[in-house]
């Protein structure tokens, strides 16, 4: 029995000719990303002309807002400014706070200022997706808001104020273009996702039926893949007014799709079976936008530890850098603290901090270069807003076009590009066209980021194999201690997409077949105890 | 006569106008959301991102005419 083809109506059809065109393209690229990408330029354009028209003291940040929420979906966008923003409301009450508590002694700043960044790392790794993005950003908001004003603590509300007013105008500026361009909606992507996802479900336990034995590195790369739809669909939600009944029907085919696997590896055909219909019903539910008839929650697996440890590591980082522009008393230092702190609070919330800051090393001085160009042989001394509107337009729709590749790396230099060419540029009315400035910005911004790197070789953030010894013992450890504790908080399913969440974080570490092996099992033993446990 | 408008004061900050009526249009459109759903708001049009944005901009307009 075939499942290749297209999930419609309960079941799946062959492949079309059309699908197997695939999408149109121009120029060798998706049609989709030029429209991603010339969406993104219109947003920056409509959020600087807005920022300029308001006279907002802080206008280039409502264009790096918009830089900063660059995601291809509504939903995204949506989710992600919302918590910008509510993120922005903590950062700035915290600055305020830690500036009336210590304005008068800078190391003592310094010092509350890098266990604030520590706490704030320590939420976003026990969190992902754009909640993680929130806690960071509550974190770095300080330094661009507190220490950026060391020497005028008395102008620290006024300089919230006035990045908050041009946050808001940036969220509001890309909410209106992606809803007037019709950006895609999130749902049928992830519909098409999840319908792919169950078939490769039913492949897998097609070949544990013909051959008894699987290769463990399949069954964990897909409980991966299914975990890792965890922040995408959560970000349904707010793309419509179904958006509520879409996120409880993707939740429920997320967790019946892990359910399957189980009942799959410990040969429970009933209950396989069972579990297929549950997905086809969730699949259902999401096509007709509609609640499902089983709703279950996708519960995070948080690892205390690691983020007690990353935590700590990031305020250590922070530490040391300031010990450094402090001791160095550079004039643009706290600019240059701004930069570390971003870097360290972006790359908390990626696989491999170290390797973003030395993305962000090689991105900076590119940026930096772009910059030059645009500023000083394109645009030249010009006034005119329609100028650097059409000016800025190759900078934005290129770097756009860089974060929509397949290739991990060019989409993070690309996105990292695309914020940082807007940070260093600096879009103000009247544009200061001061060599000096650019000189400066770009000097301390690159030396920002080398110091952070050097910090991170001094002290090296958590390694992959600690990681994934923590995380095996904290399975094993759960199994040893039995069912009751979780089931108080989740039903068996949900506990088993936790799991799947804890396998996922696994797979990331790079863990050989036999600890996945080792893994796939504790897996196995724990959802079997729970069943017995609820039977 | 010239319609006059109330400025919100929290705690001593003056909040313009405008943010006050775009945070009562938008409590009062996620209210709604619940009642496009259920007429289908959303399958009526082809472009249902705009059609919602729309409705908030019509309501937006509203409270701005009528308080």
């Amino acid at each position: 029995m075939q499942y290749r083809g297209r999930y419609e109506g309960g079941s799946y059809r062959p492949v079309t000719s059309p699908t197997v065109l695939g999408p149109p393209r121009f120029a060798g690229l998706p049609v989709v990303s030029w429209a991603f990408a010339f969406r993104i330029w219109i947003a920056v354009v409509v959020a600087l002309c807005a920022a300029f028209w308001l006279q907002l003291e802080a206008a280039s940040s409502a264009a790096t807002s918009v830089a900063i929420l660059a995601a291809p979906t509504r939903g995204q966008v949506l989710q992600k400014a919302s918590f910008r923003f509510l993120a922005t409301v903590v950062g700035a009450a915290a600055a305020i706070a830690l500036v009336g508590a210590f304005s008068q002694t800078r190391d003592l700043l310094l010092l509350a200022f890098a266990t604030w960044v520590g706490l704030c790392v320590y939420a976003a790794v026990l969190a992902d997706g754009n909640r993680a993005y929130a806690a960071v950003l509550s974190g770095y908001s300080v330094a661009l808001m507190a220490i950026d004003q060391i020497d005028a603590p008395n102008t620290v509300f006024e300089a919230s104020m006035a990045r908050g007013a041009a946050i808001t105008v940036g969220i509001v500026a890309i909410a209106v273009v992606n809803d007037l361009f019709a950006a895609p909606d999130k749902h049928h992507g992830l519909a098409q996702q999840l319908a792919a996802l169950h078939r490769r479900a039913r492949d897998y336990a097609h070949t544990i039926v013909h051959r008894q034995a699987t290769d463990p590195a399949e069954a964990a790369a897909l409980l991966r893949d299914i975990a890792a739809l965890h922040p995408d669909i959560t970000t349904l939600a707010p793309e419509s007014s179904s958006g509520k009944m879409r996120t409880a029907a993707a939740r429920s085919v997320a967790v019946a799709l892990v359910a399957q696997i189980h009942a799959a590896r410990t040969a429970q055909s009933r209950a396989f079976w069972q579990r297929d219909a549950q997905v086809l019903e969730g699949l259902e539910a999401l096509e007709a936008s509609v609640w499902p008839k089983q709703s279950w929650r996708i519960p995070y697996y948080r690892s205390q530890r690691l983020a007690a440890h990353a935590g700590a590591r990031a305020a250590l980082w922070i530490g040391l850098s300031s010990v450094v522009f402090v001791l160095a008393g550079w004039p643009a230092a706290a600019a240059s603290l701004g930069v570390v702190t971003v870097v360290v609070g972006l790359g908390a919330i990626t696989p491999n901090p170290r390797r973003f800051t030395e993305l962000a090393v090689f991105a900076l001085p590119v940026a930096a270069g772009l910059v030059g160009v645009l500023e000083f042989l394109v645009l030249d001394g010009v006034t005119e807003f329609k100028l650097l509107a059409l000016a800025i337009a190759p900078f934005m729709i290129g770097a756009a076009l860089l974060t929509t590749l397949a290739n991990p790396l060019l989409a993070s230099v690309g996105r990292l590009l695309l914020i940082f060419t807007l940070v260093i540029f600096h879009p103000s009315n009247p544009q200061s066209y001061d060599p000096q400035s650019f000189l400066d910005t770009s000097l301390f911004a690159c030396l920002g980021a080398a110091l952070l790197l050097a910090a991170q070789l001094l002290i090296p953030p958590v390694s992959d194999e600690r990681r994934r010894q923590w995380l095996m013992a904290s399975a094993r450890r759960e199994l040893e201690r039995g069912p009751s504790r979780l089931s108080r908080r989740y039903s068996s399913e949900e506990a088993m997409f936790r799991d799947a969440v804890r396998i996922g974080q696994i797979t990331a570490t790079g863990a050989p077949a036999p600890v996945l092996e080792e893994a796939l099992s504790l897996f196995d033993r724990a959802g079997l105890n729970r069943l017995e446990e609820k039977a | 006569m010239s319609h006059s408008f109330p400025e919100l004061v929290v705690d001593g900050v003056l909040i313009a106008p405008l943010v006050t009526y775009g945070i009562a249009a938008l409590v009062m459109f996620l209210a709604l959301r619940p009642v496009l759903h259920f007429i289908r708001f959303a399958s009526l049009f082809s472009h249902p991102s705009i059609a919602e944005l729309s409705v908030y901009v019509m309501i937006l307009g509203l409270l701005t005419v009528l308080f």
